[in-house]
């Protein structure tokens, strides 16, 4: 068994985990934080991103070992208590989910990006996500919440 | 009609919340004590027999509960219609499509039960496969089925009129071959099920079903329980697009067998390689298409003969077949059809349902093809549509076609018209056709999708509406927002019809323990038919109220309208109190009442005519005008996609974020389907079952995406509404093809059009 | 018998924290451990059983100084935990380097560029490392290391075949040097892929050209995905050298390119097809890497 520490949404947590456990079953099934999801387990939809030390990362690829010391921020810590972050309440308010599979990683790739870059062109904002695979919207409402939330979150 | 108050506001979606906090549940993410976990073994070969299976070693491994194979489901088998009840949980007797399931292991964890499916021997004697639909009908080819001949898994021969006397007094007469990609679903939440099997006989799932009563029929025959001791618990689902998460999976029944062995829950989550490489897919279909025109290009007769890769079993392929002729007489008129259709089985997955089933492969054909003879007899691409395209029959009026397709309303003119006019189209002759080394074009289609399925057997949805006494609603009904919307647009109708705000409905998730019986949500039928049962539940509602008020006012019901929460004398607005007041009277008048309505949908049925193609498959047509703008790399073939303007004539859009947001993303399934997918196949061997090589549309790939509403209220409705889901993946892929051909001067006939066969196609055009 | 596993296989976790003690763990479990850095090839792999169950694996990113971009003298040296996107985002790589900066910003995704690694892209080998190219053009060397020894090898030796390399079971590559580049040397790397994101490359190309008043002082082609290994086409760079760079000699250099090249065919594209895309791209990054073609 491996011990590990690691800090989940600003929690810290102790856990003994088999080492072949990726971050992504840890996450979804020792902390029983289910909303990230897992699609393709090879690294190749993004639905399981999380933020690892402020980057996204496909946590079906991280062994649990490998998040021993890290911080690490799911769909879960967004919103703070009864507020939804800013990308959060734009993809609600612009049509940027349908099914809601890929928007748990979708917007954590939005807040990665705009962490980054405020004021990304559009051309950015489809970079940024360009990891995250969507099959319900086609991106369009996606990329318009985005702008949606950068003006937002601008102070526009 | 007089103004709505919540109908066509654009609003949120009612889930909207829980999915961008994650607090959606699907279906992997139930759990529930002492549960076990399922993992199948799956067959190597394409087709084989199965001589023998030792489940020995594997049930000595540590921690494992329980294994099933083929024979324990006692010879039980399903499909779509008695007849064609073919497919078994697991393989019984011979695997007849590579990875086949042949048994089920549960153990205490999932690492335990894929440990010991590799404990499982299997004796297989290896048979001949055959690959290719056209080879599988000769005679000689290896057998998939006995009971059929010639592989021939479905049949039809349909004729409306005289084509060939209509072929020999036409102008131009054109004959090709088409064919559409091996495309899937793709949505992103692999298959999952939570299955507990208690031992007073009661089955409770937790499932991504998109339609959960046909799971839950297929559960009470299979094992042999009343079905109200049946229960579907619907999850979220993460995304549906018909097919596979519309029926049953050997993973599902082997959970439940072996919860009922083990007395424990199991769980079964299917790996996305698993799902790309094994799970039903859209039939890869060969279109012979030929199609005469009089010198004017008026369609004089189309005939079709289909040809369709059914895979190793029947599933739903005799709809299939159905929905790939008996759209052909729309949306163009046409005189004279026929029909020749071959759902033929081979050793590869199983060829079943998907967005826009059936209809995508014929029209994309008939389209291009009308094209092609608009180019050679000279007359303008939009000319030829105008010319042959059905009128919006006047209020009051039906058209019918030739096979008795009966519609009401036909945006199809208005929405060509005003995709034209749109600078995609309106500007190509003043854009440069070359820059540097990429070729521009612009595309356009017109297509038509149906809509409200009501096809056979149960057909009716059903809604109940209950009051609570502070002025909310519940809205309980079994149809099923696998994503696409439907619970937004059904507390939206339930909002307009008893005149309150749209955050007082509340609707929750299908379990069938609670919910109406519903036939599902396919053939884009939930707003027309749930919408319909919607609306009589709360008209049920709403008159109950109406005559609580009109006794505490001392009027006649009629005097009286409800409106945003607001209830009012309709001569004196002034006279009125707010909603919850009259709720309140309501449900409090007496020793209390419990006021509830019901309803459901009365459009009855139209039995489907398989055999002859005659009728109606939906209530009413959506029409769609597409035009494509792409870029052609000329010397690597390459394609980027730049514009896509979508016209659609919905009949009225309800919900208008939704709407466009099913629109939208249809058509990026269709760019898919035109540019990028396809499952490459070696001798049954699925060459690319992960996203990485099963190319969909990312976010860079996309298009500027404009849409243009257009409104014709269709008496149908509800509100006037028609289906929006459906009709943008089949109007993409000829749009888009269109457009390669206006860039590059060739006519690619085969889906995908990969940048390789672009190079091919040019290469031999010099 | 087919099962499509969803979990890893079973293995022991080591974290050594210095270069000696991972070296001395690999020694130890010869040929049964594997080393992770990024995890974005490697754990893949392990999920679909490529590559059989190791006991052990070896965790490198608790190494301190592995993760750093040098300067010296000669160049740069990018050390075997710098991950993808470091190199995509750093001003020396994009300055001395530009063209490594392209081939890693065209790579997989931002998640996966977050967490593999350029050295991890190299030692998984497969032909259409994106790094590769561009590597080859710059004349990386590769410092491998074991317990007992220490070498030095180009990289145009480090790959021996469709994921094969040099690298021992006892080796790890711990240093990537890059000696400086030419002044005004200008490189162009494309990628020929259907999508515009997460594809491998069908073919990729790698041009760094060094014109002076237009003649072509030295020239350097890296074809990926076109052979059982990344490769420069030096007879191709031949053509050029020493020659005025003009429309008919760069056509011939790009037509001897695809001479060297030596495809498959396989569901991802036609030997064929990938021959003349050698062609086309070749002729454009040389003509890109001069300034005659945008």
């Amino acid at each position: 068994m491996k011990e590990i520490n690691l800090t989940v949404n600003n929690q810290p947590y102790r856990l003994s985990v088999p080492p072949h456990r990726t971050l992504l079953e840890v996450i979804r099934e020792d902390l029983g934080l289910t909303g990230t999801k897992e699609g393709c387990s090879l690294g190749e939809c993004g639905v399981c991103t999380v933020l690892m030390d402020g980057k996204t990362v496909n946590s079906c690829l991280v062994l649990v070992g490998e998040a021993d010391g890290k911080e690490i921020t799911t769909i879960e810590g967004l919103a703070s208590s009864d507020k939804l972050h800013p990308i959060q309440q734009a993809f609600v308010d612009h049509g940027g989910l349908q099914c809601g599979f890929c928007t748990p990683g979708m917007i954590l790739s939005a807040k990665a990006l705009l962490d980054k870059n405020p004021h990304p062109t559009e051309e950015e904002i489809k970079q940024g996500i360009a990891g995250n695979l969507c099959r319900c919207t086609g991106y369009a409402k996606i990329i318009e919440s985005i702008k949606a939330a950068a003006d937002n979150m601008g102070g526009k | 009609m007089s103004e709505l108050s919540v109908i066509g506001q654009r609003v949120p979606r009612v889930d909207a919340w829980e999915k961008v906090t994650g607090q959606a549940k699907y279906a992997a993410d139930y759990s529930l004590p002492d549960m076990l976990w399922c993992k199948l073994l799956r067959s190597p070969y394409p087709h084989a027999r199965i001589l023998n299976i030792d489940t020995s070693k594997a049930e000595k491994l540590p921690g494992v509960k329980g294994i099933v194979i083929g024979k324990d489901f006692g010879g039980w088998s399903w499909g779509w219609m008695p007849a064609t009840r073919d497919e078994t949980p697991l393989a019984v007797d011979k695997v007849r499509y590579m990875a086949e399931a042949v048994a089920g292991v549960a153990a205490v964890d999932e690492d335990t039960a894929e440990e010991a499916t590799g404990l499982i021997k299997v004796e297989y004697e290896e048979l001949p496969g055959v690959f290719d639909p056209e080879e599988a009908m000769k005679d000689g080819a290896p057998k998939v089925h006995d009971y059929v001949k010639n592989n021939i898994s479905v049949e039809y021969h349909w004729n409306f009129g005289d084509v060939d006397k209509a072929f020999a007094q036409s102008h131009l007469v054109r004959e090709d071959r088409f064919r559409t990609a091996r495309a899937t679903h793709g949505y992103l939440e692999p298959p999952a099920i939570l299955a507990y099997y208690d031992p007073t006989g009661y089955i409770t799932v937790w499932a991504s079903k998109q339609s959960p009563y046909f799971h839950y029929r297929h559960l009470a025959a299979c094992f042999k329980v009343p079905l109200s001791r049946v229960r579907v618990v619907q999850p979220f689902i993460g995304g549906g697009f018909g097919g596979t998460k519309n029926d049953s999976l050997g993973g599902d029944f082997c959970a439940v067998l072996l919860s009922k062995m083990t007395g424990k829950p199991v769980k079964y989550i299917e790996s996305m390689e698993e799902e790309l490489a094994t799970s039903r897919r859209r039939h890869s279909v060969i279109v012979y298409s030929k199609m005469g025109v009089d010198k004017d290009g008026l369609l004089k007769a189309v005939q079709h003969r289909v040809v369709a890769d059914g895979g190793g079993y029947t599933a739903i392929g005799p709809l299939s077949m159905y929905l790939n002729g008996f759209m052909t007489t729309l949306p163009y008129k046409l005189p004279h059809f026929k029909f020749d259709a071959y759902r033929v089985f081979t050793n590869n997955p199983i060829g079943a349902a998907m967005r826009g089933h059936g209809v995508t492969h014929t029209r994309f054909a008939a389209e291009l093809q009308m094209e092609m003879l608009a180019e050679e007899l000279g007359i303008d691409p939009v000319e030829m549509r105008m010319r042959n395209a059905i009128d919006n029959p006047k209020p009051g009026e039906t058209y019918e076609t030739i096979n008795k397709v009966t519609l009401k309303t036909c945006g199809l003119k208005q929405a060509i018209k005003e995709a034209v006019e749109d600078p995609v189209w309106r500007n190509r002759g003043k854009m440069p056709k070359k820059e540097g080394d990429i070729s521009w074009g612009v595309g356009l289609s017109g297509t038509s999708y149906s809509g409200g399925a009501r096809q056979m057997g149960h057909q009716a949805c059903a809604a109940i509406i209950r009051l609570c006494e502070d002025g909310t609603v519940n809205l309980i009904t079994g149809a099923t927002d696998c994503g696409q919307g439907s619970d937004t647009v059904l507390c939206m109708i339930a909002a307009e019809e008893l005149g309150i705000k749209l955050e007082d409905v509340s609707i929750k998730r299908v379990d069938t323990a609670y919910t109406p019986v519903d036939p599902g949500s396919y053939g884009s039928r939930v707003t027309i038919l749930a919408g319909q049962a919607t609306q009589k539940a709360a008209r049920q509602v709403k008159k109950q109220l109406l005559e609580v008020a009109a006794k505490n006012w001392q009027v006649k019901p009629e005097d009286i309208e409800i409106r945003l929460g607001e209830v009012y004398l309709k001569s004196d607005p002034s006279k009125k109190m707010p909603f919850i007041k009259l709720a309140h009277i309501a449900c409090y008048s007496g020793t209390g009442a419990v006021i509830m309505g019901t309803g459901y949908s009365s459009y009855g049925i139209e039995l489907l005519d398989l055999t002859n193609g005659i009728g109606n498959g939906g209530c009413s047509y959506s029409f769609t005008a597409h035009t494509a703008r792409v870029g052609v790399d000329m010397e690597t073939g390459q394609i980027t996609t730049t514009d896509f303007t979508i016209a659609s004539d919905c009949g009225r859009l309800l919900s208008p974020i939704q709407a466009e947001g099913q629109i939208e993303g249809g058509a990026i399934q269709g760019l898919g389907q035109a540019l990028y997918e396809d499952f490459i196949m070696d001798k049954g061997k699925t060459l690319n079952p992960t996203f990485l090589d099963y190319k969909m549309p990312h976010a860079l790939d996309v298009p500027n995406i404009k849409l243009i509403d257009i409104v014709t209220d269709d008496p149908f409705g509800p509100f006037g509404a028609k289906e929006t889901s459906e009709g943008s993946i089949v109007s993409a892929p000829p749009a888009v093809v269109s457009a390669i051909h206006d860039a590059t001067g060739i006519w690619f006939k085969e889906l995908p059009v990969t940048p390789e066969k672009v190079i091919k196609a040019l290469k031999e055009k010099k | 018998m087919i099962t499509f596993y969803r979990r890893l296989p079973k293995f022991n976790y080591l974290a050594p924290t210095t270069l000696d003690e991972a070296l001395s763990l690999l020694a130890q479990h010869q040929g049964k451990a594997r080393v992770i850095a990024g995890g974005t090839d490697l754990v893949p792999k392990l999920k679909r059983r490529e590559i059989g169950e190791p006991d052990y694996v070896i965790d490198l990113k608790g190494i301190a100084g592995l993760d750093e971009i040098k300067q010296d003298a000669h160049g740069l040296t990018i050390g075997a935990l710098v991950t993808i996107g470091a190199v995509e985002t750093s001003p020396q790589i994009q300055q001395k380097f530009g063209i490594l900066a392209q081939a890693a910003q065209s790579m997989a995704s931002p998640q996966v560029r977050n967490r593999g690694t350029i050295a991890g892209n190299i030692c998984n080998a497969v032909p259409s490392a994106d790094s590769a190219p561009a590597l080859l053009t710059i004349g990386a060397r590769l410092k491998l290391i074991s317990q007992k020894s220490q070498r030095t090898v180009g990289i145009e030796d480090f790959f021996t075949g469709p994921s094969r390399t040099a690298l021992t079971d006892e080796e790890i590559l711990a240093e990537i040097l890059l000696p400086d580049m030419p002044p005004n040397s200008k490189g162009v790397y494309l990628k020929l892929t259907p999508r515009r994101a997460m594809d491998l490359a069908i073919v990729g190309v790698a041009a760094v050209a060094v014109p002076e008043d237009g003649v072509c002082k030295d020239i350097r082609i890296a074809l990926g995905a076109v052979a059982p290994t990344p490769l420069r086409a030096k007879k191709a760079e031949e053509v050029l050298k020493g020659q005025k760079f003009d429309d008919n000699l760069i056509e011939k250099a790009a037509k001897t390119a695809a001479g060297q090249a030596r495809p498959i065919d396989d569901h991802r594209a036609s030997a064929e097809y990938r021959r003349d895309m050698v062609e086309v791209l070749v002729r454009r990054a040389i003509k890109q890497a001069i300034g005659s073609q945008p």
